[in-house]
């Protein structure tokens, strides 16, 4: 018989498939960002000790403005996508889940928007 | 022993209230929840109503809910059970007796995904050749006796009955990974809709209630790939 044959087909092009993919690479890169993010706020800072001064001092470094927006993205899209999925247990008209789609879709972009506009203002000690 | 033997009831011509009854039976330990069941109709209230065909484990058709868990009454031994056994029909699809339940919906999502072989090449002279490394792959799969545990096992099931379901997604797993079958294309287009193998969740459920241990979230996440990759290696 030989060599096993090699079987492929195309990918199906799927939206249903890119939202899956979505929460997977989200929640994958999440815990690049997570786990720095509690050892150094909970563990090595102590939330007992994040003030406003503290936020300034650390948002002096861009780059912890970078990753800080990048720990608000990734979590907040996670979120949001896996809600989603939960509520289309919930939701099973078309209509509905367009409708729910949207709501979602704009709760996140207001939601991360003012997120940006924080961290890309930073704080202002008065 | 003695036993407790609870049974969910329900005659839709009978007021269509359901409830429990309570039957006190002297059995052996190694008797089966469908020796049980046979023994009340038998003997203390012929009007019960489940399915039961081959009682071997084979024909799928005693899928229940027993003490909390889906398995099939022919199967189940009552030294594993305890003193008391609560039988209730499996959940997810509307019940039209006792332990029956309408089963269309579950066939309904099975026949979308196309559960047959599809090969448009004339056939050979003798069989379609296939290694038992290519047989091995879709061995799992070809395990399943459509008894709607898995499926009725299922949460996402549960709150959403268009879901197709760990059964139907198996019965397509079988032929997708089979090397002789041509459509593999098309059932993952179909499994690839909004109420394909997206809807899972991987709770694990379905792997846990196959009376056939079929590993059925394996599958599922096998499907999964596939529709990703194209790959059926």
């Amino acid at each position: 018989m030989g060599e096993p044959r090699v079987r492929r087909v195309k990918p199906v092009a799927a939206s249903e498939a890119r939202w899956w993919l979505w929460l997977r690479i989200t929640g994958l890169l999440m815990v690049l960002v997570l786990f720095p993010h509690v050892i150094v706020k909970d563990v090595l800072v102590g939330v007992y000790r994040i003030d406003l001064e503290y936020v300034a001092q650390v948002w002096a470094n861009p780059l912890m403005r970078v990753f800080d927006f990048a720990l608000l993205f990734l979590t907040f899209t996670h979120g949001m996508v896996g809600l989603r999925q939960v509520l289309q247990d919930f939701i099973h008209t078309p209509s509905g889940r367009r409708a729910m789609t949207w709501v979602l879709f704009v709760v996140w972009a207001v939601v991360s928007l003012m997120g940006a506009v924080a961290i890309i203002g930073g704080v202002k000690l008065t | 022993m003695k036993v407790t033997l609870k049974v969910f009831r329900y005659n839709p011509e009978n007021g269509g209230q359901p409830r429990y009854d309570v039957f006190h039976l002297d059995v052996d330990p190694n008797d089966r929840v469908l020796d049980l069941l046979e023994m009340v109709k038998g003997y203390h209230d012929g009007s019960l109503s489940y399915r039961r065909s081959c009682a071997h484990g084979i024909c799928g058709s005693d899928a229940m809910r027993i003490n909390g868990r889906n398995r099939l009454a022919c199967k189940t031994l009552v030294k594993d059970l305890g003193d008391t056994i609560v039988v209730e029909p499996i959940l997810g699809l509307p019940v039209l007796k006792d332990l029956i339940v309408d089963m269309e919906p579950f066939f309904q999502a099975y026949r979308k995904v196309m559960p047959w072989f599809i090969n448009n090449d004339p056939p050979p002279e003798k069989e379609r050749l296939q290694t038992p490394e290519e047989r091995a792959r879709f061995d799992d799969t070809t395990k399943c006796i459509l008894c709607a545990a898995c499926t009725t096992s299922c949460p996402v099931f549960w709150a959403d009955g268009s879901y197709f379901g760990p059964a139907a997604i198996v019965n397509a797993h079988r032929f997708i990974f089979d090397s002789r079958d041509q459509a593999a294309e098309e059932r993952l287009a179909i499994l690839a809709q909004e109420e394909g193998v997206w809807r899972c969740r991987t709770s694990f459920n379905c792997t846990e209630a196959c009376p056939r241990e079929i590993q059925i979230t394996k599958a599922i996440a096998e499907v999964k790939r596939a529709i990703l990759t194209g790959d059926l290696s």
